[in-house]
């Protein structure tokens, strides 16, 4: 297996599909982006957008190189056919670099060399009913010929065949996700706010970031991070320690969220974080991309997750769930890896975009007519959870540039980070519907309710909707509490839900040193 | 920077120093064992047993390969040589393959280097200064002449002390520790048991293994884990998440209130820290994951990373003890560990820890250790464990 260097490339060629890129103003947690440059090198560009490659060709190829993919997603060409118009616009709505029409003419092409084949197949099926019954040598002899050329030409045709399925499974993955009809159409500027919570703090003392809070509470250390591992100088070490009570602040926050979302239903997990490679891909992420997000394992083809949506994405792969234990709601915490390579210029210090950090994010398997509503479920979730520690935040509802292939619609929740002077992402809901699904290979089986079918549960399989929304990212919501929760002596106020799960602290208080 | 895949090399030439081997009978949660079979390839080994290489040799040589190490330990180089025969014998007891005849000779070389460096340094100073005063041209210039001898030879001589001492730093890191008199000599075979608490429970049913226990009360997941990442992971589900949770709190909390400071460490590290905390993240059957591309490692403990805090730093006494509870995710391959299989829980890739640390003045830690057992087993006396406390020689 080759592996790919984590290497720099230039940013024309960044135009990776499903790329785990960071988010500038926004400064989002995680985002797909679509590719949002139209490269100059498009050509040289499809060769880094395919997913499921075995190797990377970085060579300059007209076609784009066509190589095994090491899995298949079950992708509806007949459905991206009969709707092209729709998949064109909302291919360029979301700036993605997918070439539809090559997937159409690599569609039609496949079916008539299936029809051939068949065809060929049925010749051949009847050449050998002939053969079996009495017969002249001549005419034998004729008929032996025949098959041989209807073999040789088989084998020809279903080579054909082959090739021509995996390069349309190269080019039809990179065919972004459709989208909702209410998301706002173009960038950023173009996103919608659904709704607005609280005020920002008013201060009568001047006001200071997380990092000075941090560092007079004596919670964190940056430095000793930085000599343990190789620092980006510009922008810090993005390693940290956290110490004293910022240590009860993360299990405080995790222990409150955990109990509050299993409350609400959501099945409490703990996951890997070392996956396979093409279970980071079939979730929609490129792990040998360009600036990916995506640490890889040395020696293996295993990656560190960005986030727990994968592993749990991953844990009903290739699965046929039966309708009634639909709908799944998972809780999942785990330490996420991200190299944020890429992102050295929005560099901020301290915790606001760290390599590692611990999270809790929720994430939802039901049937498609459901997902929407699951969808608004977990925003208010959300929304629930952050008025609880009185944050002043507003939901936006992303438009499609900001929309990373998977998604069919994303809600990311923006809180005020006074010390920072801005909105921060903390939270992001996306309904990637069945993207995900057809990848993971995650059917479920309708129940059968007719009364005339006796044959009860065997009618055909739908691919379930996925979802996912963060519950709780450990640093930003450090951030967001350090800087909200500030008082002119430099201490923080622990928020109310948090103290029972804190063993009643109240207050963070500057150390005499 | 050339990188090492992970690939399996044959257990003769797995006789690196400090290597972090799964325990076998005992399995052990991480212990660093002196190589255990003498190698038939000895010298081939000695290739493989220095830690801190750029890159490591793998050819055939007779001397062992003297590379540039990327950093250097403070090793004590007199104080071995005065006591060698401790240091042999223990050397012999742990069954390392350090050798410190070569280490000896090595120091010998170095310091002699050393003194005649010095010497023709004093010399070329001496002809330097003569050169300015008045003299005649003639005397000018057998003095340059002399003074270009000694700067060639003082080159060349240079040049050797600086092999010298990579030489001596690549043999001299394989010598482990001394060893506390109380420690039995030989494996675990003849391990003392310091104390033992509680007996063995008594059912009166058929007693499951977790493995069982946990899959009837849904709270694991491994079939899936091996789908999404491979053998040896998991996912916890439903009061086993809860269980966690509740194991940490209460363990922070407790090791809190005997005055240990929380902390949160990365994960990924430095290779370079790894191999300082005596663990070796290049060698055969390392237990150490590797990041791609990069210099960096997985933490199979959080010891690395906490240790790493105090990196080239002076403390003032004052501040020790230092005494931090660390917790952290760990990450092992368990390469080498195939055979000793077992299904469920007990040796796997990636689990939680929460990992005590003491940095303190030489003339305490033995009292610390003690302290550090007692806390322990006042943790597992609680929960209501029966458990014994084993004293042996932990073969690296």
């Amino acid at each position: 297996m080759q592996t790919v260097k984590l290497a720099a490339i230039p940013a024309a060629f960044s135009s990776s599909c499903f790329m785990f890129r960071p988010v500038t103003k926004t400064l989002g947690l995680i985002s797909r982006r679509n590719h949002s440059q139209k490269p100059p090198f498009r050509l040289l560009a499809r060769a880094f957008s395919a997913p499921a490659l075995q190797t990377i060709d970085t060579t300059d190829n007209k076609g784009g190189v066509v190589v095994k993919p090491q899995w298949k997603a079950a992708i509806d060409f007949k459905w991206i056919r009969d709707n092209k118009e729709a998949v064109s616009a909302n291919i360029r709505n979301r700036n993605s670099n997918a070439n539809l029409e090559l997937v159409l003419e690599l569609y039609e092409k496949m079916l008539n060399v299936q029809k051939e084949v068949d065809r060929l197949r049925e010749e051949r099926n009847a050449v050998a009913n002939k053969m079996k019954g009495k017969l002249e040598p001549s005419e034998r002899q004729k008929l032996i010929e025949e098959g041989k050329n209807l073999k040789e030409g088989l084998v020809t045709l279903e080579e054909d065949l082959v090739k021509l399925t995996d390069e349309l499974q190269q080019e039809a993955q990179c065919i972004p996700n459709m989208t909702h009809p209410d998301v706002p159409v173009g960038g950023e500027d173009c996103s919608i706010i659904r709704k607005t919570v609280g005020n920002p703090s008013v201060f009568n003392f001047p006001v200071k970031d997380h990092f000075q809070l941090g560092k007079a509470l004596d919670i964190f250390d940056f430095d000793a991070a930085a000599e343990v591992l190789l620092l980006f100088i510009v922008s810090g070490s993005k390693f940290y320690y956290l110490k004293n009570e910022a240590v009860m602040l993360e299990m405080g926050l995790i222990n409150w969220t955990l109990s509050e979302v299993i409350k609400r239903g959501f099945t409490p997990l703990t996951t890997p974080e070392i996956v396979r490679s093409s279970v980071v891909e079939k979730c929609g992420f490129q792990p040998r991309g360009a600036n990916t997000q995506v640490y890889s394992i040395e020696g293996a083809d295993q990656c560190l997750i960005g986030t727990a949506e994968i592993p749990v994405g991953g844990i009903h792969m290739d699965s046929i769930l039966s309708e009634s234990l639909l709908p799944l709601k998972y809780a999942a915490f785990s330490h996420c890896f991200r190299t944020e390579a890429g992102a050295a210029g929005t560099a901020t210090r301290g915790l606001y975009r760290v390599h590692q950090f611990s999270k809790l994010e929720m994430f939802v398997f039901c049937q498609p007519e459901e997902s929407d509503s699951y969808h608004e479920e977990l925003i208010r979730i959300e929304e629930d959870l952050y008025s609880s520690l009185g944050l002043h935040f507003k939901t936006v509802d992303m438009a499609t540039e900001d929309l990373g292939a998977p998604a069919y619609r994303k809600f990311d929740v923006e809180a005020w980070m006074p010390g920072l002077g801005r909105y921060g992402e903390i939270s992001s809901a996306s309904n990637c519907t069945d993207y995900q699904s057809r990848r993971l290979g995650i059917r479920y089986r309708p129940s059968q309710l007719s009364s005339t079918n006796a044959k009860k549960g065997k009618g055909p399989t739908r691919f379930v909707h996925t979802l996912n929304a963060t519950a709780c990212a450990i640093p930003r919501m450090i951030i967001c509490l350090l800087e909200n929760y500030q008082q002119e002596d430099g201490s923080v106020i622990i928020p109310e839900p948090l103290r029972p799960f804190m063993g009643g602290l109240e207050r963070i208080s500057p150390k005499c040193s | 920077m050339q990188t090492v895949k992970l690939a399996a090399i044959p257990a003769a030439f797995s006789s690196s120093c400090f290597m972090f081997r799964p325990v076998t009978k005992t399995l052990g949660l991480i212990s660093r064992r002196n190589h255990s079979q003498k190698p038939p390839f000895r010298l081939l080994a000695r290739a493989f047993s220095a830690p801190a290489l750029q890159t490591i040799d793998t050819t055939d040589n007779k001397g062992g390969v003297a590379v540039k190490p990327q950093w250097k330990a403070a090793i004590d180089f007199k104080w071995i040589r005065d006591n060698k025969e401790a240091v042999s014998a223990n050397i012999r007891n742990r069954n390392s393959n350090a050798n410190l005849e070569l280490v000896l000779e090595l120091y010998e070389k170095m310091l002699n280097v050393q003194k005649e460096v010095d010497r023709l340094r004093e010399e070329r100073n001496a002809v330097a200064n003569k050169m300015k005063g008045k003299l005649e041209p003639s005397e000018r210039q057998k003095l340059i002449e002399e003074g270009k001898n000694l700067k060639e030879g003082l080159v060349t001589l240079e040049e050797d002390l600086v092999k010298l001492t990579d030489e001596l730093q690549q043999e001299a890191q394989c010598i482990p520790n001394m060893t506390h008199p109380d420690v039995p000599v030989g494996g675990e075979d003849c391990s003392i048991i310091r104390k033992t608490v509680g007996n063995p429970s008594v059912f009166n049913f058929p007693v499951k293994d977790h493995f069982q226990l946990g899959k009837a009360l849904d709270i694991f997941d491994f079939d899936a884990a091996a789908e999404v990442s491979g053998s040896k992971f998991y996912y916890l589900k439903n009061e086993a998440v809860m269980l966690e949770m509740g194991l940490i709190n209460w363990t922070l909390s407790e090791v809190i209130k005997r005055g240990f400071t929380p902390l949160t460490t990365p994960e990924i590290v430095r290779s370079s820290v790894v191999e300082k905390c005596g663990f070796q993240p290049r060698g055969a059957n390392t237990q150490v994951y590797s990041i791609e591309g990069a210099d960096q490692c997985l933490i199979g403990t959080a010891e690395i990373p906490v240790g790493g805090i105090h990196m080239d730093s002076i403390l003032s006494e004052s501040l020790l003890p230092l005494k931090y509870a660390a917790f952290s995710h760990c990450f092992r391959t368990e390469a080498g560990a195939a055979g000793t299989a077992t299904r469920g829980l007990y040796r796997v890739h990636q689990f939680s820890k929460l990992e005590m640390f003491v940095f303190c003045q030489p003339e305490e830690s033995d009292s610390y250790h003690e302290e550090l057992i007692r806390i322990e087993e006042d943790l597992y006396s609680s929960l209501g464990l029966h458990f014994k406390l084993l004293l042996f020689l932990a073969e690296l």
